[in-house]
């Protein structure tokens, strides 16, 4: 069994969205939608303040609230954990939105553009209708993770068959890769840090886990 | 599911160097003649420092081609007044006739002679982005050169925006133009303000990242908490400006509650100035016959020149010498007999004997019990003693090092703080070694900006030789070339090449406004000012007068991407060529900028990845075009082939030269660079023509580490880098105050205070009171607030500000729209998150949404990157303010250098609710 799950680390996050911009291309999102973006969270009070960057988006939930939501079947599972989306099943009634603890899914009901309701030819080339009125999120790329597979590549080592997100992260914060998988990238990573999962007390049991050592080291 | 949005389309190799920290290697995919997205080069992986990732602002690069508000075909302005609300009345013209009608000016101009009555070129040139945009220019620059002289000194924010006083010192200590960690060996860095998560590209927040897994601590001293104090061990909110009180008392710590035995020694003796004896007057001990400076002897118990075999300097004195001279400015020599000497380090110890962290805490708002913690913290980390092997070499290993931001380096009280930081590694022998603080690249000592270690030669008294621009009575420039005077003015500007953008590019405005150097004529704007990816209506500070400076220039052409502030005063607009658009072949690798230390170095090729939109024409094409029509085609291909467009096209064993009579595409001329360098580069193995490259995209060969460091450079040539003491330095401006009084200039009397042999501490809040004062007419109590500016990755350099996907990125990093205030203290004052509020500076005013955050003093507010346009399209709908119209530009904000800071006191006013 394989299930794909990313690693951010939060030790190593920058917040500079090069994955939220990676993200725009490999996928095509309109302006606005961010399948990945980086959060800018601060706590504590001044003067003693910090600030973390957390690149959010779809967790890919074992037990995914949108799924269960979802009036039209729309939102599936596949066996390797990634929670999907049929277009032409999905009725856009947004239940999931407001399902999903993650504020991951976003829904465009009218093509707008990067400057305006005109595309550009790079944004006429690559609309999708088939996305307009209808609840999207991250995909984990699996498009490339299935074409990288199928070509014998091994997903988050090679970058043809890894989410864009991760092959573009400067910081090398994201990794993705097999959990089932005792050996892999991301398996390694998890047994030797301490991490978390974002809203662990709704046990979603997510496919996103977060290193984070705790903050400052203060002496 | 995703047919549309996962099309497959060719990948076509090239490089993004919108900042100074690239190029950026990546790949276009291309379909059905659209650039469609763009990835890293992944075959950079292992070559490159961040294994050929690439930056955030490569990926606007398609919004940036297509964007539907660029400028297309060539357009002349037919209102003849120009002004802020004048109504340029753009026509489109044909190529032909922009061209003719530049060429027509540039004629003229030519016909009057290359410098105007003044003896001011009549051609200038501007540009921004740190330089970078001649990566850009393709062969433009062989056309400036053969051209002969042209100013470009009319800044667009460079000397503000930089790191100024590292450039200059830097160069001068440690060919250092910027400084980094060695980050890949370094435990322990102390920061004061330098923002390298968003200042240090792709590489820097790579290696920084890498390091703190490893464990490395970085201690971030700064008024707000950056993106970079975020992922700091610690973040210390210093009082802004204050950070060289901080710096002094932990140089107190490390002289003065540290047994110098704690310190590295040998390095101290053998490898600085520390030992050498300072007379009466300020200047070396020098021994009369050789004229060299003196140290003394431990076993001789004697004074002796420097460079005396066998020796074993004292490093604390005092002493007392038979006979000596000193040497002061303009050749005015002293003879002493019997003379009490302290060494440089002596002088060093005695400049901080009272800066102690208690004395320090209450300037800076630093607990005096962190600063003595964490300078101890530095000397425990040095690990002094250590060494390491690097490629089959010894060397000192000393793990840590210290850093500045941009106003902490530049400006008045710049000098202070890169004297003090640098005296910090220099203590514990921590200056070019594995783990220490390390130069990148030059630019003021040399042309060859690709390796440093090529400017390396023996100078006066064991130091490296520098080009300062001469202050002796013979050779001191005398009347000014360019507007900014940097020859006559700024002798540590140098005179090479580049060096014009390292003068007062202010006092250049300042001048031409008439606010500034009364004793010489008042400069005329050139006769023709050629602009380019830069926007000094908007960069500068109290842009307003800029605006209205740049309305009275008779003739301006634009290089133009699209209608922006600056643009708006132009006459001719020539539409190039852009990013994805053009071809260039440059250097990459090797050490450049901050944290691009790679192993290996190369060159890559920038190509056209689709063709033009419209008429916009590859700047090489332009280049052709204008030598063509001025009679200057065989100067503009000579100077191709001397090696302006990066390597000389004719060397001892090979030919690639271009016929000089004759006209040659853009192609001709990078298949011929592409062949010498690839020539240079294999040492004559290989020829690689412009068809390789375009289908390989770089070529690169291993590059030692041990380049990295200079001081087994220094070491092969018995030389000492130039710290504590700066006895050129004091001399050079003894001199320069001797040559402007003959001319009975003194105005530049408070700049000349700084040529101090070592910096007395200076409070810059109150020289910042002062100004106020005395320069704006202003209460400073009425100005309670430091307004800052930081860096932003999304915008830095990029001249980006309208790409709307990095509007949308932007917005997830706070404060990028609007004023960052201290939560407490807003709410002290009824201010709301969301609400707007008027930043009202000495000279101006903005206005702009308050954003409340915890992370910042309560003194102070920021705005992030460079906004306030009104006119580029996009940017001017987002409404974020920009701090540069506050920042008062006058002659006394000016330091020796000719910088000054891009921040300013302001008070806050409340002016509207949050809707």
């Amino acid at each position: 069994m394989t299930r794909w799950v990313m690693v951010a680390d939060l030790n190593r996050c920058v917040g500079c969205q090069t994955c939220t911009a990676a993200c725009k291309h490999t996928n095509a999102t309109l302006p606005q939608v961010q399948w990945r973006k980086v959060i800018d969270i601060e706590w504590g009070s001044y003067p003693d303040a910090h600030r973390l960057f957390m690149p959010v988006g779809c967790q890919h939930c074992a037990d995914p609230p949108c799924m269960s939501v979802c009036p039209s079947t729309a939102t599936g599972q596949r066996e390797d954990g990634i929670v999907t989306i049929d277009y032409d099943l999905c009725i856009g009634c947004g239940y999931c939105m407001v399902a999903c603890p993650y504020q991951a899914r976003y829904k465009v009901t009218r093509p707008h553009f990067a400057y305006g309701d005109e595309p550009m030819p790079s944004e006429a080339v690559r609309f999708d209708e088939g996305r307009m009125g209808v609840a999207q999120k991250c995909t984990f790329c699996s498009d490339r993770v299935d074409e990288g597979l199928a070509r014998g590549l091994t997903p988050g080592i090679d970058p043809e068959a890894t989410p864009g997100c991760v092959n573009a992260c400067i910081a090398d914060a994201l990794s993705f890769g097999d959990i089932e998988d005792e050996n892999s990238n991301v398996s390694r990573l998890l047994e030797e840090k301490t991490w978390f999962q974002m809203h662990g007390e709704l046990e979603t049991e997510t496919g996103f886990y977060y290193l984070w050592d705790g903050g400052k080291q203060e002496e | 599911m995703h047919a549309k949005t996962k099309p497959h389309g060719k990948k076509v190799s090239t490089y993004c160097y919108q900042c100074v920290n690239g190029p950026d290697l990546l790949t276009v995919e291309v379909i059905d003649g659209v650039a469609t997205r763009i990835e890293p080069n992944f075959d950079l992986r292992g070559e490159h420092p961040a294994d050929g990732k690439i930056c955030v602002k490569p990926f606007g690069l398609i919004q940036k081609t297509y964007n539907p508000n660029r400028i297309l075909h060539p357009m002349k302005r037919t209102n003849p007044k120009k002004g802020k609300d004048e109504d340029p009345g753009w026509v489109q013209i044909s190529w032909d006739e922009a061209l003719d009608l530049v060429a027509e000016r540039l004629k003229k101009a030519r016909e009057k002679g290359v410098l105007d009555e003044n003896g001011n070129p009549r051609l200038a040139f501007t540009t921004g982005g740190a330089a970078t945009p001649f990566k850009y220019m393709g062969s433009f620059p062989a056309f400036l050169v053969a051209w002969g002289p042209f100013d470009q000194s009319i800044g667009a924010g460079g000397t503000v925006k930089c790191y100024h006083s590292e450039h200059m010192f830097g160069e001068l200590w440690h060919r250092a133009f910027t400084v980094l960690p060695d980050t890949p060996s370094c435990d322990y860095i102390i920061s004061f303000g330098n923002n390298i998560n968003a200042s240090g590209g792709v590489t820097g927040v790579r290696r920084h990242a890498d390091a703190r897994a490893r464990g490395m601590k970085r201690i971030q001293f700064e008024p707000h908490l950056s993106v970079t104090g975020a992922t700091s061990s610690e973040w210390i909110p210093i009082r802004p400006q204050t950070d060289s009180a901080v710096l002094y008392a932990m140089l107190h710590v490390l002289m003065h509650e540290t047994p110098l035995e704690r310190l590295d020694v040998p390095f101290l003796r053998d490898y600085t100035s520390s030992p050498y004896l300072v007379g009466p007057n300020g200047f070396y001990l020098r021994d009369p016959e050789s004229r060299k400076p003196l140290l003394w002897d431990l076993r001789s118990n004697r004074a002796v020149p420097y460079d005396t075999e066998g020796t074993e300097p004292a490093l604390l004195g005092p002493f007392r010498v038979e006979e000596a001279i000193e040497v002061g400015p303009d050749e005015e020599t002293w003879n002493h007999r019997n003379v009490e000497a302290p060494t440089a380090l002596d002088k060093a110890r005695a400049l901080v004997s009272d800066k102690s962290p208690e004395w320090a805490e209450g300037i800076s708002d630093v607990p005096a019990a962190t600063i003595r913690r964490i300078a101890n913290e530095f000397l425990e980390h040095a690990r002094i003693g250590e060494t390491v092997e690097i490629d089959g070499r010894v060397l000192p290993y000393r793990p840590v090092a210290t850093v500045l931001g941009k106003s902490v380096n530049n400006g008045w009280g710049g000098y202070d703080c890169v004297w003090a930081h640098t005296m910090m590694q220099v203590l514990v022998g921590a200056l070019e070694v594995p783990g220490g603080l390390l130069g990148s690249t030059v630019h003021l000592s040399g042309d060859t900006d690709w390796d440093r270690m090529l400017t390396v030669e023996p100078g006066e008294d064991g130091f490296m030789k520098h080009p300062f621009n001469p202050t002796s009575k013979e050779e001191w420039e005398r009347h000014p070339v360019n507007r900014h005077a940097e020859q006559s003015i700024t002798p540590m500007a140098g005179h090479n090449q580049g060096a014009q953008l390292f003068g007062a590019t202010t006092l250049a405005w300042l001048r031409l406004q008439g606010r500034a150097g009364q004793n010489w004529p008042r400069p005329k704007p050139p006769d023709v000012w050629f602009v380019y990816k830069c926007n000094p209506a908007i960069s500068f500070s109290e842009t307003e007068k800029i605006c209205e400076e740049m309305a009275q220039f008779p003739f301006i052409v634009a290089f133009a991407y699209q209608m922006d502030e600056t643009v708006h005063f132009a006459d001719v607009l020539l539409p190039e060529a852009t990013d994805l658009e053009s071809d260039q072949l440059l250097r990459i690798g090797g050490t450049h900028y901050f944290e691009n230390h790679w192993v290996t170095e190369g060159w890559a090729l920038r190509q056209a990845a689709v063709e033009p939109l419209g008429e916009a024409k590859d700047f090489s094409w332009i280049a052709n075009q204008l030598a063509r029509r001025l009679g200057m085609l065989e100067q503009y291909n000579s100077m191709i082939n001397f090696g302006v467009c990066g390597v000389p096209l004719q060397g001892e064993e090979y030919d690639f030269s271009l016929a000089v009579d004759r006209e040659h595409d853009q192609e001709e001329v990078w298949d011929a660079v592409c062949k010498a360098a690839t020539f240079e580069l294999t040492g004559g193995k290989e020829v690689l023509g412009l068809d390789w490259f375009r289908e390989h995209g770089f070529k690169t060969r291993p590059f030692s580490r041990l380049h990295w460091y200079l001081f087994p450079l220094m070491q092969d040539m018995g030389l000492r880098f130039e710290l504590p003491y700066q006895e050129r330095y004091y001399r050079m401006g003894r001199e320069l105050a001797n040559r402007l009084h003959e001319e009975g200039i003194h105005w530049w009397d408070r700049q000349l205070e700084e040529y101090e042999p070592l910096p007395e501490w200076r409070d810059i809040n109150r020289i910042y009171d002062e100004m106020i004062e005395r320069d704006c007419g202003a209460n400073p109590a009425d100005f309670p607030f430091w307004a800052l500016t930081a860096r932003s990755m999304q915008y830095a350099w990029g001249a980006n500000v309208s790409v709307q996907l990095m509007t949308e990125l932007s917005e997830n990093v706070f404060g990028h729209d609007g004023v960052v205030m201290n939560r407490g203290k807003a709410r002290e004052m009824g201010i709301e998150d969301g609400d707007t509020i008027e930043v009202i500076s000495p000279v101006a005013s903005v206005t702009g949404t308050a954003r409340l955050r915890e992370g910042i003093r309560p003194d102070v507010v920021l705005m992030v990157a460079q906004f306030g346009q009104w006119k580029t399209p996009h940017a001017r709908e987002l409404k974020r303010p920009g701090i540069n119209p506050l920042v008062p530009m006058n002659l006394d904000s000016l330091d020796a250098g000719g910088a000054m800071k891009d921040l300013t006191k302001v008070k806050i006013r409340r002016v509207g609710e949050a809707s």
